[in-house]
């Protein structure tokens, strides 16, 4: 809107309130007025005059403070409506036609419905939710209809004794009023819950104001239905619902005022951006970075997403991906930098959206520390990638064992078995044909064939044991601890769930690796292997009472050991001295 | 004896049938897999069958698993597993509560036929066979109370005899000695071990064996 415009829309509102007075002057004058003693009784004119110019003025302040917010208009449009009305109501008196009256029944409803936008609307000015666009739009046709309906089927009286029309739920027309009603007031109370606390902070100023308004509406709407129930027409209750309608509209008085406090309020004061910039000044480390900026925006639900150029993707704190939400009626995202190569992105509560300046100060504010924050992410996403790299390079190593030691034992292993068959049965040929010098040398050639089957089978056992795929790996360990030459305790237990191979595997050869260890150098006389499972980590402990002094930086077998536990998400421990021995733990998160 | 042969080979199995055969065995089926070892086992009647532990799909323990699903759901016939590698967990697994007709034996044993087929023939008529890697592994294991140290060599080797299954016949006349000195021998073995006389040769084997596992 140009300020020309926004002039024209100032002096024409301004205009409105003027034709009012002289309107409100005329009707209060005008010989032959329907009651002529209240006519005259100065609460009376402030109640026709006081809601809706004061909608107009707290519009006009609005609209010059904040004069790209739409807030500012809609509430001159309630102001303007409800002025409206008035003075079609105080014009059309004694002079009854069916074009004044569909016009009195068009206008008179219409400030409602702006007053419903406005609520819906409030803070931002705009309706964000597509399901409020969609009711306040067909409002705005519902309920004109419905009042030239009212005028056309009426058989009853339409107007209450100060001439207003009546809000009554047996005609048809009051029947939809009373439906719009609901459905307004449920999109207001469900905005008020689904908000944010940035949009309830803003909201806040009207809630005494619609107070008195909420209590006003259930005793009429409570009115009519006892109306409808009771066979007596409850005449004095009726009245004095009718008199209390003629005050009510002073009660409207607060509601500008509400909407104006509760704009400027959410107008967010720039000095919480003031203490931010003091915060860090004073260096904000990179995981204080989003509670700060949530503080200064008032919004608690606010997330930083700090961008990674070498994987062209949104991460977290920790470096893990995140996908931004595309914004939408609840989150709006700010893209920080260049959007072809952005610093960071903040997401965070719709009603802020019309904050844009606050936001942008508040990000400028941080935009350094977030650069900072964004290379440790970036440097976590690279480490978290290099672990994610070893994980899968330890567990192609482990399956390319497997896939050897499969190979050895369908291949080699059985073909050698099959031939040692044929072998016996080339034997037994010779011997039928008394050949006892075939038979010894076919003799001579099983035995060697066993022992190479013998050295085969160890070879197979060393590349990667069949009992740790067949039965796990308690059994495994056991089964290392058969062929030791030093006495080995096995204490503890994993547990009745296996835990997966690449663990399973881990584990396995930092028992083999620490217990060939300890039988060539500790010169320990018993081992001890003890087991366990708790908060999350299987914990597999090997200890000697040898003469200590292994090192993991000494002797890579040691060291291969504590990259294969890391691999696997664990770690590995030494305790090494020469009055203890040696204890390695291994310990690995097992979910 | 009527045989089934289950081995995903067939030039193992092949080579098995022939060997039994010769040996006098009637192999009446052979399986390449747990499923047709059913099929086959539903149709014909057998008294022994000789499986590998790693058959397909998964080649880990199918065998294992067939094994002791055809102990339970024929108790009456002959089950004799067979490994590349030999492990006491498998051993004690296989053998469960009653030893009789179970064998667990290394598929290298058939380099010594005369072995071999006499476990076979255990098997077949009853009996336990245990693989010898198997008891010399518990035998020679190291403990931190042993007690098997106090044993004279002439006793370890009875009471690996025994693991494996032998009767005390076939102990005797390995070990060359008279029935009598295999009793006072398997006599002063159960005192020093601290162990519960047991009766039949196979019930002996499963006393033995957890008494070599336990530490």
């Amino acid at each position: 809107m140009t300020k020309a415009q926004r002039r024209v829309i100032q002096a024409g509102a301004l205009g409105i309130i003027a034709l009012a007075c002289f309107s409100e002057v005329k009707f209060r004058t005008l010989p032959g007025a329907i009651v002529p003693e209240l006519s005259r009784e100065w609460y009376l004119v402030l109640a026709d005059l006081v809601p809706g110019s004061s909608f107009v003025l707290a519009g006009l302040i609005a609209s010059s403070l904040r004069p790209r917010n739409r807030v500012g208009l809609l509430m001159i449009g309630v102001g303007v409506g409800l002025l409206t009305r008035n003075a079609v109501l105080q014009q059309r008196v004694g002079q009854m036609s069916v074009p004044a009256e569909v016009v009195l029944h068009f206008v008179s409803p219409l400030w409602a419905v702006l007053f419903l936008q406005l609520l819906l609307a409030f803070p931002g000015g705009q309706l964000v939710s597509r399901v409020d666009r969609a009711v306040v739009r067909s409002f705005y046709v519902v309920v004109p209809l419905a009042a030239i309906l009212a005028v056309v089927v009426a058989s009853y009286p339409l107007l209450g004794p100060m001439g207003q029309p009546v809000f009554d739920i047996k005609s048809p027309a009051g029947l939809i009023y009373f439906v719009c009603l609901v459905i307004g007031s449920g999109l207001v109370i469900r905005r008020w819950f689904v908000g944010g606390r940035a949009r309830r902070r803003s909201m806040s100023p009207l809630l005494w104001p619609m107070v008195p308004i909420t209590i006003f509406f259930v005793l009429s709407v409570a009115a009519v239905l006892g109306v409808l129930i009771t066979p007596v027409p409850l005449v004095g209750l009726k009245n004095f619902l009718y008199s209390l309608a003629t005050v009510f509209p002073l009660f409207l008085v607060a509601l500008p005022v509400g909407f104006l406090v509760g704009l400027l309020r959410s107008g967010l004061d720039m000095s919480s951006v003031g203490d931010l910039v003091v915060k860090l000044s004073g260096g904000l480390a990179p995981e204080r970075l989003q509670p700060a900026l949530a503080e200064a925006l008032h919004d608690p639900s606010l997330e930083v997403a700090y961008w990674l150029p070498a994987q062209e993707w949104f991460a977290d704190l920790e470096g893990r991906r995140i996908e931004p939400p595309a914004g939408d009626s609840e989150r709006a995202v700010s893209v920080l930098g260049d959007p072809s190569s952005p610093v960071a992105a903040l997401v965070y509560d719709s009603a802020l959206v019309h904050e844009g300046q606050l936001v942008d100060a508040a990000a400028a504010a941080v935009r350094l520390a977030l650069e900072n924050a964004r290379l440790q992410v970036q440097l976590r996403a690279q480490l978290e990638e290099v672990r994610q790299s070893r994980a899968r390079l330890v567990e192609a190593a482990d399956s390319e064992r497997q896939r050897v030691e499969r190979d050895l034992h369908d291949g080699a292993q059985q073909q050698l078995v099959t031939l040692l068959l044929s072998m016996q049965v080339t034997k037994a040929e010779a011997m039928r044909h008394s050949d006892p010098e075939t038979a010894m040398l076919v003799d001579a050639n099983i035995a060697t064939l066993r022992d190479a089957l013998g050295e085969l089978r160890e070879l197979a056992r060393g590349i990667h044991p069949t009992i740790l795929t067949q039965a796990g790996l308690v059994p495994a360990i056991r089964s290392l601890t058969e062929r030791c030459p030093i006495p080995v305790d096995v204490i503890g237990e994993l547990g009745d769930v296996r835990l997966a191979p690449p663990l399973e595997a881990a584990l396995y050869f930092v028992v083999s690796e620490a217990i060939t260890n300890a039988v060539k150098h500790s010169k320990g006389r018993r081992m001890c292997v003890s087991l366990g499972r708790r908060s999350g980590l299987a914990i597999v402990e090997v200890s000697d009472d040898g003469v200590g002094g292994a090192e993991l930086s000494l002797g890579s077998g040691l060291r291969g050991l504590t990259d294969r536990i890391a691999a696997v998400g664990g770690r590995l421990m030494v305790k090494s001295d020469h009055a203890g021995g040696t204890t390695i733990h291994a310990e690995v998160p097992c979910g | 004896m009527r045989v089934i042969i289950a081995d995903d080979s067939v030039l193992f199995r092949e080579g098995l049938a022939r060997v039994l055969q010769g040996a006098g065995f009637d192999v009446v089926g052979q399986a390449s897999n747990a499923e047709d070892l059913d099929r086959l086992m539903a149709r014909e009647s057998a008294s022994l069958v000789i499986l590998d532990i790693r058959m397909p799909p998964t080649q880990t323990d199918e065998g294992l698993v067939a094994a002791k699903r055809i102990r339970h759901q024929h108790p009456e016939m002959g089950v004799l597993l067979l490994s590349h590698h030999v492990e006491s967990h498998h051993a004690l697994e296989l053998l469960g509560q009653s030893p009789e007709r179970v064998g667990y034996l290394l598929k290298d044993r058939v380099g010594d036929l005369g072995e071999f087929l006499d476990a076979v023939r255990r098997v077949g008529n009853g009996g336990s066979a245990v693989d010898p890697l198997v008891v010399s592994q518990l035998l020679g294991r190291k403990r931190s109370l042993d007690l098997i140290e106090d044993l004279t060599d002439r006793e370890k080797s009875v009471l690996a005899l025994m693991a494996e299954g032998r009767s005390n016949d076939a102990i005797a006349s390995t070990l060359k000695i008279s029935p009598k000195t295999l009793e006072a021998h398997i006599g002063t073995i159960y005192s020093k071990l601290g162990l519960e006389p047991a009766g039949a040769d196979h019930r002996r084997v499963l006393a033995v064996l957890n008494y070599l596992r336990s530490s």
